[in-house]
């Protein structure tokens, strides 16, 4: 028994060092980018595999904020996830309580229509948009962004939100309904304390994808430069100046914070989200 | 309480609720479905009303177009190498991170979700700079370790270009299905294990007849929407390698993308709209026909299961 638990040991030390190994080698790209923003740029070009770079070069952020106008791209990157992000979180939340909790006339429509959508043949709707936005006189505004990065987390988050929410007992909102709390109250009060898992969910991917999102901003800013967001900015800036290589590692480390951080924060949250919707 | 008038008062909360997103669905995701349709039939550049009605010409043109072609088979061969591997890789990741022995189990988490988190446009920059033969990085590698003679410019090249890209989609996409897998392995009841082994069933029976079983459900949604993902692809491309060199790497996310806004960059006409929206609804034809074989296949492999 003991040497059977003993080899068991060694065998999972084992597995433990290759995974670390296979972890590494799966974030190298990263840690290269690291290191190649704080070198200098022979270095850079001359050092090859050394991840450790001679000297900390932290000039190579300041520079990349000012020169490469990163500062500029980051608030409007700021500025867009964070309002899109709140009116997908909203406005899903919403329509998926009073989808799962009420059976209005014209429910079934709505539901219909959604969910054919996700069947129908994509045609390259970017033109139709981007008429409606011009109609609007939205072009080249901050604004043309946000609503359609908002429209399109439209769909999906709605199902998940009527997914979890259709799982919660209606026990609790019963109890409510007698102390004469009215619709708005329920939702505002009972729902979305309990809805928390699926929240951080929907946060948490929302700000992912419009964080990152690259072709809408490209097609929306393409006349104004200074309304560019950070992925574009990025791709732009490698157009521009594509040798300055430890600028460009700089301005990508930045970039790529602030989903790190909010994946960090929300990763318990998430799971429990995602293994929510699923059982839902 | 139930009286018709608290009844219509709740009815029209609902509709306030609902409205907002359903609103923002008609504008943003119905409407530009059907009118892309009618932008099909014309040649028009973007300008103005469309006016020159042309039916189904830019139809044919696009099935007789080589580039198109050759676009199209780029992305199936993008899609049935990293759909396979994503997927392989990612469940036995999942189960990697599910056993109970593993220690530091937030840490490795975070390290395989880590590409998912960032943004394609720029992690396909980083690698684009990593296998370029300026960098020096993944060349200087392979030239110590005797497997190259000499620099490859990795994405220069019409014969490696498409694979770096496929293998860097593979490494920025993993971290859904391993969420995924994850999540509908927590649900698994560690009762049913332990029962098994009490039966005296080793490792490799209990993933066959418990884990596969069991997670089916979540991993045909994750097949369908890793397959529909991948035969999008643009980001990366775009940015990599702009569907270059020679069109080696040239995906139908580039082609549409060159018809529509860039046609004078690389010589051809001028930006079309009209054709732009054909080859994107000819493509989305594709694919919903591509989705009702696989529904099919699905179909079928169940029925053979419970007939055999």
């Amino acid at each position: 028994m003991k040497a059977f638990r003993q080899r068991r040991l060694f065998s999972q030390s084992v597995f433990h060092i290759a995974l670390a190994v296979f972890g590494f080698l799966y974030m190298y790209p990263f840690l290269w980018m690291l290191s190649g923003s704080l070198k200098i740029g022979s270095e850079f070009l001359g050092g090859g595999l050394d991840l450790l770079p001679q000297r900390l070069m932290w000039q190579n952020y300041a520079e990349a904020w000012k020169t490469a106008r990163f500062g500029i791209y980051f608030k409007n990157s700021v500025f867009v996830t964070v309002t899109s992000t709140l009116i997908i979180v909203i406005l899903t939340s919403m329509a998926g309580y009073a989808l799962a909790r009420s059976n209005f006339p014209g429910k079934k429509l709505v539901i219909g229509s959604v969910l054919a959508t996700m069947f129908l043949p994509r045609g390259y709707t970017i033109i139709p948009i981007f008429e409606l936005v011009k109609h609007l006189r939205l072009l080249n505004t901050l604004w043309a962004v946000i609503l359609v990065n908002a429209a399109t987390g439209m769909v999906f988050n709605t199902f998940l939100f009527v997914g979890y929410f259709t799982t919660l007992p209606p026990e609790l909102e019963e109890a409510a309904i007698i102390d004469g709390a009215n619709f708005p109250t329920l939702y505002q009060r009972i729902a979305l304390p309990l809805a928390k898992p699926m929240i951080g969910t929907v946060v948490l991917f929302e700000f992912i994808d419009s964080w990152n999102s690259f072709f809408i901003p490209l097609v929306f800013t393409l006349g104004r430069p200074d309304l560019r967001t950070v992925a574009v900015g990025m791709y732009a800036f490698v157009g521009q100046h594509s040798t300055n290589w430890t600028l460009m590692c700089a301005a990508a480390t930045m970039s790529l914070l602030p989903t790190l951080i909010l994946f960090f924060l929300l990763q318990r949250l998430f799971v429990e989200g995602v293994a929510g919707s699923i059982r839902g | 309480m139930n009286s018709p008038q608290s009844h219509l008062k709740k009815h029209v909360w609902s509709y306030i609720f609902v409205m907002p997103m359903f609103v923002l669905f008609l504008c943003f995701t119905l409407y530009p479905l059907l009118a892309s349709v009618r932008y099909t039939f014309y040649n028009w550049d973007g300008i103005g009303i469309p006016k020159d009605f042309v039916g189904v010409t830019h139809y044919v043109s696009i099935a007789q177009d080589l580039l198109f072609w050759n676009a199209f088979k780029n992305t199936f061969i993008y899609t049935a190498v990293l759909v396979p591997t994503q997927l392989t890789l990612a469940l036995g990741l999942a189960m990697v991170l599910n056993s109970r022995w593993l220690r530091a189990r937030p840490v490795f988490r975070a390290i395989f979700f880590s590409p998912v988190v960032t943004s394609s446009a720029i992690v396909g920059i980083v690698i684009s700079l990593l296998t370029s033969t300026a960098g020096h990085d993944v060349n200087t590698m392979l030239l110590r370790l005797h497997l190259i003679e000499r620099p490859i410019d990795w994405l220069g090249n019409p014969h490696t270009a498409l694979w770096i890209i496929i293998v860097t989609g593979v490494w920025i996409g993993l971290g859904y299905p391993v969420i995924y897998f994850l999540a509908a392995l927590q649900s698994v009841e560690q009762g049913l294990y332990d029962a098994a082994k009490v039966d005296g069933a080793g490792g490799f029976v209990l993933f066959w007849h418990i884990t596969l079983p069991l997670i089916r459900p979540v991993g045909l949604v994750v097949l369908l929407i890793t397959v529909l993902h991948s035969l999008r692809v643009f980001d990366i491309v775009q940015v990599m390698t702009r569907g270059g060199p020679y069109f080696a790497t040239d995906v139908v996310g580039t082609y549409i993308y060159r018809q529509a806004f860039y046609a004078n960059e690389v010589g051809g006409s001028d930006a079309n709209l009209g054709f732009a929206s054909a080859a994107a609804f000819f493509m989305g034809l594709l694919v919903m026909g591509i989705s009702a074989l696989q529904l099919a296949a699905i179909r079928y492999t169940a029925q053979q299961r419970k007939a055999g």
